[in-house]
């Protein structure tokens, strides 16, 4: 004896459903976003250490130093943040 | 019709020149599409709040949909600490996705195509997490630059490199909005004027290179918008729950 069509169809629909959420679970939501996020977050973080570097040469008058400081320290910092984004992309 | 790819991106004045002091406040293109989303938004949201009827019509359904999804990405990320804040970034969500959609249609402007908005919208939200970290912590807050466990010998160093990352927020946020509209709307410019200068023989090619660009623009517009909003949750969770 066949079961109630619309029963059928909604264990269907909901088998769907269920799937679909644990799908979206373990994907991300998109690699293009993760990639700019992981890009622009390099960037960034040099582009902000290069500038204090500049800000603080500028104010002491001691021309490449602090540049030269700031901009590896920004690098650094960079890195940090890329470890740290994709850390949390993982979890 | 501009060749130029960039023209797209033009502020112009609309209507007389408004000056005060040094500071020239007119009427431009941008303003306007700000004004048309935010009243969008308005309409959108009044209308579907209207009359709250248990079998949703469609603009009610839009508005529910965006409202949960707003309120479980932030339960997600920020827990529920964050729930006095839903107001603030549910206009930001729908302010930024609603500037990035106005922009897909032909002959309108991207308001968020400009890094000086953009990085605005950070700036205010890089402040407001900043005050609200110290006003729940006190100098506490201060703690986010100094990472547990770290010997003393490397400790200036380290609380240099998390200051730089701290203060690299609102640039890598105001720079990702901005690079990917821009990059977006540029190439579809430019593939369209391939359609043009290959005219009727070659210019099929480009035309579907088009077409796919536009869905993929439709999808980047909202995936900004989205990325801008969990962000600022990711932030304001550092400031509302300090653990490092």
């Amino acid at each position: 004896m066949p079961k109630d069509p619309l029963k059928t169809r909604l264990e269907i629909a909901k088998n769907k459903v269920s799937k679909k959420n644990l799908f979206d679970k373990k994907s991300n939501p998109s690699p293009i976003g993760t990639a700019f996020k992981l890009s622009t977050e390099l960037v960034a973080a040099v582009a902000v250490g290069t500038i204090i570097g500049f800000i603080f040469d500028k104010t002491f008058g001691t021309k490449p130093w602090f540049i030269l400081i700031f901009f590896f320290v920004g690098v650094v910092a960079g890195i940090t943040n890329v470890i740290r984004s994709a850390k949390n992309m993982q979890k | 019709m501009a060749a130029n790819p960039m023209s797209q991106f033009d502020v112009y004045r609309i209507g007389p020149e408004i000056k005060v002091g040094a500071f020239d406040i007119s009427f431009t293109n941008a303003s306007l599409f700000m004004i048309i989303s935010t009243v969008s938004i308005l309409l959108v949201f009044n209308f579907g709040s209207k009359r709250n009827s248990v079998l949703p019509n469609k603009i009610q359904l839009l508005a529910e949909l965006s409202y949960t999804f707003v309120a479980k990405m932030i339960s997600d990320t920020a827990g529920s600490k964050a729930k006095p804040y839903f107001a603030f970034i549910f206009s930001l969500f729908m302010f930024v996705l609603f500037c990035n959609m106005f922009g897909m249609i032909p002959y309108t402007f991207t308001v968020t195509s400009h890094i000086i908005v953009t990085f605005i919208l950070a700036a205010f939200i890089f402040i407001g997490v900043t005050v609200i970290g110290f006003i729940k912590h006190g100098f506490g807050y201060l703690k986010l630059f100094v990472p547990s466990g770290v010997p003393a010998v490397l400790l200036p160093l380290i609380v240099v490199i998390e200051i730089i990352s701290y203060l690299s927020r609102p640039i890598s946020l105001s720079v990702r909005l901005f690079a990917n509209m821009m990059a977006g709307h540029t190439m579809m410019k430019v593939f369209g004027g391939f359609v043009i200068s290959l005219g009727l023989v070659g210019g099929w090619l480009p035309l579907s290179f088009s077409v796919a660009l536009t869905g993929l623009e439709i999808l980047v517009a909202f995936l900004q918008a989205y990325v801008f909003a969990i962000l600022t949750c990711i932030y304001l969770n550092d400031a509302l729950n300090l653990h490092h």
